[in-house]
């Protein structure tokens, strides 16, 4: 195998490669990073055996072939290296020389044979559907962030992805509080049943993702295949079962505050710097048209801040983990935004004050 | 102007063995031991001053108490009774600070400071505390007064039992002086060992070198831990934000076991035990720690933490099961097993409600019924079936 290819071009797609792997000992194949070179295109895989990425470089290849070196010592080459093209040449004895055209440096990794790396998962073609990239990075970024990261609670481990009759439903949550999104999409979906998908593949379709065009999705018994823009990520599924959502999104609240989200946002910010970082229990109270958050008074001292607010009901208070409400409040898109409640003691609905395909629940802490 | 510090130590003396004396009055005068069957294999969990005398203390296996003394009285742990009489206590301290923290069962350390418009000086406000707890609770206790809690603790050591020390402002290093080194709250074996080989036998001598020296000797925690002790100033005894305590139970086999269904059955009734306890309380806490040890005395411990507080017994015994699985070498017997709970948080917490109640939860709310009655009436409440027929057993607290 023999190719050149600009610096600057393969350094993406190879610490990209090296984010996904998890074994950082040298002499595993499972460190290792796959280069093939065929066709006037270089194709890089990785893997850690649940969650695998393929990419696609345009390169000028010499002589086609395939093996693996270990990602973590190509990465760190690559960045040092000055930028310009460079030449890889698999030698005999299992070597790959590395050298910087019209440059002299010169370096020699250990390879294995591209035959032990493991073969990565499929997905048929005709299980794919396509989606807009915009709407999926969306719905990513309406969930991802709810999950639990409680390993004993493994089903609320992952977002839970579900196809309904009109499209596709994203459900996160912790137990505590759960962020739902309904999307529609014109074409065709195909037919999948619900599935657990872990974060980490969810973070990087949001972080590749270049938002324009399409993405195209397969979901399988045991894993999920996305494909865009040159790119093939694929994750193993999480097995469980995931809590019956919708028996906890309340269809009807009483009272309603309609608040400017950027200012809550802020007021949040300072009000939880005195909170107790433990609980991080924050307190609302509601008068008219206006909304004191505040801490609760400890040894260090007391936070206390007045926004005004759209509200009719009658006086009321709740308290909350901040966390749980600065979150959604960051994702969420419109300047104005809703807070829907019913009791002090009962589930908390956040939604925009236009109508989205999203909403956030939010589960009250005891006041005492 | 603001107060001089002042804090109490209330140490309740020989604690199930008086709970034992108060209940049965033909018991007083005579050697008390509480804890483990003779004849059986567990330990002694406490003992009346009276069997002291015969040498007998706390955690000495049960066969050698009854070595020391076959006429001593040998009594079963009755960790409910005497959780009653803590709690009377515990109330009963609060009339005098607000500010009490309740170190164990039998332990409570008070914040006595700007109280004497109230109660006097300092030794007539104990004096006072003392006369409160035997008329009311009926046990004798021991009361440490001092500018601050590491000083108080070993205050209420000083003149056990019955006692009353202060430890005055200035007299501090005397004080530590004269409980000397191997008595000196914090300091082990281990420690007292490598304080000899260094020639440093005395807490004065330590009190010569400087932090730097006395933690390039101890290391740097042990350094700083003896530096301030000898001085008499508080090493961190309780550390001030923590108020946090552990509860556990474990039992020892009649003999060394590696029968699963026996094991099984021993921790369940563990975290029932527990469990109740933590019930009773009022306390929550998401970390579980399992105990065992083999035939040869080799003990294990290890500890799971939860992503949420722990709601039943049941959940408890999922978890302590699990992590016995994960630590037990199954070729070789137990000697002992034991559950508890760590880093026990208490009601004022703030509570944290879930979206999803889980079928734990339903069944904490069983158990804590199941648990009001039996506190009504401990003969007719209902036990769980695998459970039937087994005899209450001993346990200690942390």
């Amino acid at each position: 195998m023999k190719f050149t290819c600009e610096k600057d071009a393969l350094i993406k797609e190879i610490s990209i490669a090296q984010e996904i792997i998890s074994s950082k000992s040298a002499l595993s194949i499972l460190s290792n990073v796959l280069l093939e070179a065929d066709n006037g295109a270089l194709t890089i895989k990785a893997t850690d055996l649940k969650v695998s990425f393929e990419t696609k470089i345009p390169v000028d290849v010499s002589v086609p072939g395939s093996t693996t070196v270990f990602c973590d010592k190509l990465l760190g080459i690559l960045r040092t290296l000055p930028p310009g093209d460079i030449e890889f040449d698999e030698k005999e004895n299992d070597i790959l020389l590395i050298k910087p055209l019209f440059k002299k440096i010169d370096f020699r990794l250990k390879t294995i044979g591209s035959d032990k790396f493991p073969e990565l998962q499929i997905a048929q073609e005709e299980d794919y559907f396509e989606f807009s990239q915009k709407d999926i990075i969306e719905m990513i970024s309406q969930t991802v962030f709810a999950v639990s990261d409680d390993e004993t609670r493994y089903y609320m481990n992952g977002v839970y992805l579900e196809k309904t009759d009109d499209g596709i439903v994203m459900v996160a949550t912790d137990g505590r509080r759960l962020s739902y999104i309904a999307k529609k999409p014109e074409n065709h979906v195909a037919d999948f049943q619900a599935v657990i998908v872990p974060p980490t593949i969810l973070n990087l379709v949001r972080k590749l993702a270049s938002g324009e065009g399409t993405i195209s999705l397969a979901v399988t018994d045991k894993n999920v295949f996305i494909k865009f823009d040159n790119q093939k990520i694929s994750s193993a599924l999480i097995e469980g079962q995931f809590p019956n959502y919708q028996r906890v999104i309340p269809t009807e609240q009483k009272f309603q505050i309609q608040v400017d989200r950027e200012a809550l946002i802020e007021a949040l910010k300072r009000v939880s710097l005195l909170v107790e970082q433990k609980s991080r229990r924050i307190y609302i109270n509601l008068t008219g048209n206006s909304m004191v958050l505040s801490s609760e008074e400890s040894d260090i001292g007391i936070a206390r801040e007045e926004i005004s607010c759209n509200y009719e009901g009658e006086d009321a208070i709740f308290a909350l983990n901040y966390l749980y409400f600065t979150e959604p409040l960051r994702v969420m898109t419109d300047p104005m935004i809703r807070i829907q409640f019913t009791e002090a003691n009962k589930a908390i609905t956040l939604r925009s004050t236009e109508e989205r395909e999203y909403f956030h629940i939010v589960m009250p802490m005891q006041l005492e | 102007m603001s107060n001089p510090p002042v804090f109490f130590h209330v140490d309740l003396d020989a604690f199930y063995a008086s709970v034992e004396q108060m209940d049965n009055p033909e018991l007083r005068g005579r050697p008390v031991v509480v804890g483990a069957r003779p004849g059986g294999r567990g330990v002694v969990s406490a003992c009346s001053y009276e069997a002291r005398v015969f040498g007998i203390r706390s955690a000495m296996p049960i066969s050698e108490a009854w070595r020391r003394c076959p006429g001593a009285v040998f009594l079963p742990v009755r960790m409910g009774r005497y959780t009653e009489v803590s709690r009377k206590v515990m109330e009963l301290l609060r009339e005098f600070s607000p500010l009490v923290r309740p170190i164990s069962i039998d332990e409570a350390s008070l914040d006595m400071t700007g109280t004497s418009r109230l109660f006097g000086p300092p030794v007539e406000a104990a004096a006072l505390l003392k006369t409160r707890i035997r008329d009311r609770a009926g046990v004798s206790s021991s009361v440490g007064i001092a500018p601050n809690r590491f000083l108080a603790k070993m205050a209420s050591d000083f003149r056990k039992p019955d006692g009353l020390h202060q430890v005055d402002p200035g007299s501090e290093e005397a004080f530590i002086d004269a409980v000397g080194l191997t008595k000196l709250w914090g300091v082990g074996a281990r420690t007292l060992a490598r304080l000899r080989e260094l020639g440093l036998d005395g807490t004065d001598r330590i009190r010569r070198l400087d932090l730097k020296s006395l933690q390039s000797r101890m290391g740097q925690a042990g350094g700083a831990f003896l530096y301030k002790a000898v001085r008499g100033m508080d090493p961190g005894l309780y550390p001030e934000t923590a108020r946090s305590h552990s509860i556990s139970a474990e039992t020892t086999f009649g003999s060394d076991t590696a029968d699963p269904e026996l094991i099984h059955l021993a921790l369940l009734d563990l975290a029932h035990h527990v469990m109740h306890r933590l019930f009773d309380e009022g306390g929550s806490s998401r970390t579980v720690t399992v105990k065992l040890r083999y035939g040869d005395f080799t003990t294990i411990s290890c500890r799971s933490t939860q992503g949420r507080p722990l709601s039943s017994a049941e959940e408890l015994h999922r978890v302590g099961t699990e992590l016995l699985a994960a630590k037990w070498d199954r070729s070789q017997p137990l000697r002992l097993v034991g559950i508890g709970f760590e880093d026990v948080r208490g009601e004022e917490e703030p509570v944290q409600p879930e979206l999803f109640p889980s079928e734990f939860d339903r069944k904490g709310i069983v158990e804590k019924t199941v648990f009001s009655l039996r506190k009504k009436n401990p003969r007719g409440a209902p036990v769980k079936a695998s459970l039937l027929g087994r005899r209450p057993r001993g346990s200690e607290e942390d």
